[in-house]
C-alpha cells in the first residue's frame, strides 16, 4: 500500500484515464480513422477502376486498330476492284461508243450520199425540164419565122416527143 | 527532486485536478482538433496535412492486416489510437515549459503541466484499457468457450499453462505500464538533472534523446497491445504462426 501511495495511485484518476482513453478512442475513430480508411478505399476503387477502364480502352483501341487495318485492306481491294471494273468498263463503253459513232457515221454518210444522189437526180430532171422548156421556146421563136402554124405544130409535136415531156 | 506521483494544483468540487491531468488535457485537444480540421478539410486530392494524416493511418492499418489479417479493423483503431495518443503524451512532455512553469511549495517546485506518461496512473489506465480490450475482442471473435478453454482445461498440464497464462495476463499488464512510466519518468528526471547542472546546450542531445524514446515507448505500447489482441483474436491453433509474423 505504500509503494501505492507513493506513486500517488488513484481509483479515482485511473478511472479518469481509462474513460478519456476511451473518448479519444471514439472520437479518432468516429471522426479520423473511418472517413480516411473510406476515403483511401474510395480512391482505391477509383484507381482500380481507372486501371480497368484503361485496360479495356487500351484492348478497344487495339481491336479498333486491327479492324481499321483490315477495313482499310478490305476498301483498298475493294477500290481496285471498283477502279478495274471501271477500266474494263470504260474500254467496253468507249468501243461500243467507238461501234456505234462507226455506224451512225457510216449511216449518215449513206443517207447523205443518197440524199446527194436523189438531190442530183431532181436536178437533173429540173434542169432538164428548163433547158426543155428553153429549147421549145427557142424552138418556137425559130419556128414562126420559117414554118406555117400547122407545121410549126408538127414540129413542136414531135420534138416534144423526141424530148419526152 | 520529482515525486513519483503527480501534483495537485487545483479543486472542482472533491475531484482534484492534477498537473498530469492538464497535459492530458492539452493532448485531448491536440488529438481532436487534428480529427477535426482533418475531417473537416478531407478530400480525395490530399493536402499536405491529409497526406500526412493518410500515409499513417494506411502504413498503421495495412501493419495490421499483415499481423491480425481478417480481425484488423477491430484491431486498428486500439493500435493506433494507443500510438498517437502516448506519442503526443510523450511529446508533450518535452515542449518548453512543461514541468519546468509553476510554484514552489517550500524548496520543492511544483509544475503546472507535467508530462501524462510520468502519471503510473495513466499508463496503468492505459494498460487496463490495453488488456481489457484485448479480452473483449477475444470473447467476441473467438466465443466465451474458446476463450475459456485457453486457460481451463481438464488436462492437468494444459490446466497449469492456463494458470500461467493468468499470470502472464496480469504481468501484461504491469510490465505495459511500468515500462512506459519508467522510461518517461527517467527522461523527465535526466532532463531536469542536466537543465540543473547547465541549463543552455547541454541537455539538447537528452531532449532529442527523449524524443526517440517517446516515439520507441509509444510504438513498443502500441505495437504490444495490437500483438497481444492478434494472438488472442485467434484460434489456438493458428497462433504460432501469428506469433512467427509478429516476430519478423
Amino acid at each position: 500500500m505504500e509503494i501505492i501511495k507513493n506513486f500517488g495511485l488513484d481509483p479515482v484518476f485511473l478511472a479518469a484515464q481509462v474513460i478519456n482513453f476511451l473518448i479519444i478512442l471514439y472520437v479518432l475513430k468516429r471522426f479520423l480513422y473511418k472517413p480516411i480508411l473510406e476515403l483511401l478505399k474510395k480512391r482505391e476503387d477509383a484507381i482500380k477502376e481507372g486501371v480497368r477502364k484503361n485496360e479495356e480502352v487500351r484492348i478497344l483501341l487495339e481491336k479498333a486498330s486491327s479492324e481499321e487495318k483490315a477495313v482499310l485492306k478490305r476498301a483498298e481491294a475493294y477500290a481496285k476492284k471498283i477502279i478495274d471494273d471501271a477500266k474494263s468498263h470504260a474500254t467496253e463503253t468507249a468501243k461500243e461508243i467507238e461501234e456505234i459513232s462507226k455506224k451512225q457515221t457510216e449511216k449518215i454518210f449513206a443517207d447523205a450520199s443518197l440524199q446527194i444522189k436523189k438531190e442530183a437526180i431532181e436536178t437533173e430532171k429540173r434542169l432538164t425540164l428548163t433547158v426543155s422548156k428553153v429549147a421549145i421556146e427557142f424552138l418556137k421563136k425559130s419556128l414562126e419565122q420559117l414554118f406555117s402554124e400547122k407545121e410549126q405544130k408538127e414540129i413542136l409535136k414531135k420534138a416534144l416527143k423526141e424530148m419526152k415531156i | 527532486m520529482i515525486s513519483f506521483s503527480p501534483e495537485v494544483i487545483a479543486h472542482i468540487g472533491s475531484f482534484k485536478i492534477t498537473n498530469s491531468l492538464l497535459d492530458i488535457l492539452l493532448v485531448d485537444s491536440i488529438l481532436i482538433t487534428l480529427a477535426l480540421v482533418v475531417k473537416k478539410r478531407l478530400s480525395l486530392i490530399p493536402g499536405l496535412l491529409q497526406n500526412a494524416v493518410e500515409f499513417l493511418i494506411e502504413g498503421f492499418y495495412n501493419l495490421t492486416e499483415s499481423i491480425s489479417n481478417k480481425n484488423a479493423g477491430r484491431i486498428f483503431p486500439f493500435f493506433i489510437t494507443f500510438f498517437l495518443f502516448i506519442l503526443i503524451v510523450n511529446w508533450s512532455g518535452l515542449i518548453p515549459g512543461v514541468g519546468t512553469i509553476g510554484f514552489f511549495e517550500g524548496k520543492k517546485l511544483v509544475p503546472v503541466i507535467r508530462s501524462g506518461a510520468s502519471d503510473l496512473n495513466v499508463t496503468l489506465g492505459l494498460a487496463l484499457v490495453s488488456a481489457v480490450a484485448t479480452h473483449v475482442l477475444s470473447i467476441q471473435i473467438l466465443g466465451i468457450k474458446s476463450y475459456l478453454g485457453r486457460y481451463f482445461s481438464i488436462n492437468p498440464i494444459n490446466l497449469f499453462i492456463g494458470i500461467l497464462e493468468i499470470i502472464s495476463e496480469i504481468t501484461k499488464v504491469i510490465s505495459l505500464s511500468f515500462r512506459l512510466f519508467g522510461n518517461i519518468f527517467a527522461g523527465e528526471v535526466v532532463l531536469a538533472t542536466t537543465s540543473s547542472m547547465i541549463a543552455f546546450l547541454f541537455p539538447i542531445p537528452f531532449l532529442l534523446l527523449e524524443i526517440i524514446v517517446g516515439f520507441v515507448q509509444a510504438l513498443v505500447f502500441s505495437m504490444l497491445t495490437m500483438t497481444f489482441m492478434a494472438i488472442l483474436t485467434t484460434p489456438h491453433h493458428e497462433v504460432e504462426t501469428v506469433k512467427e509474423v509478429s516476430r519478423v
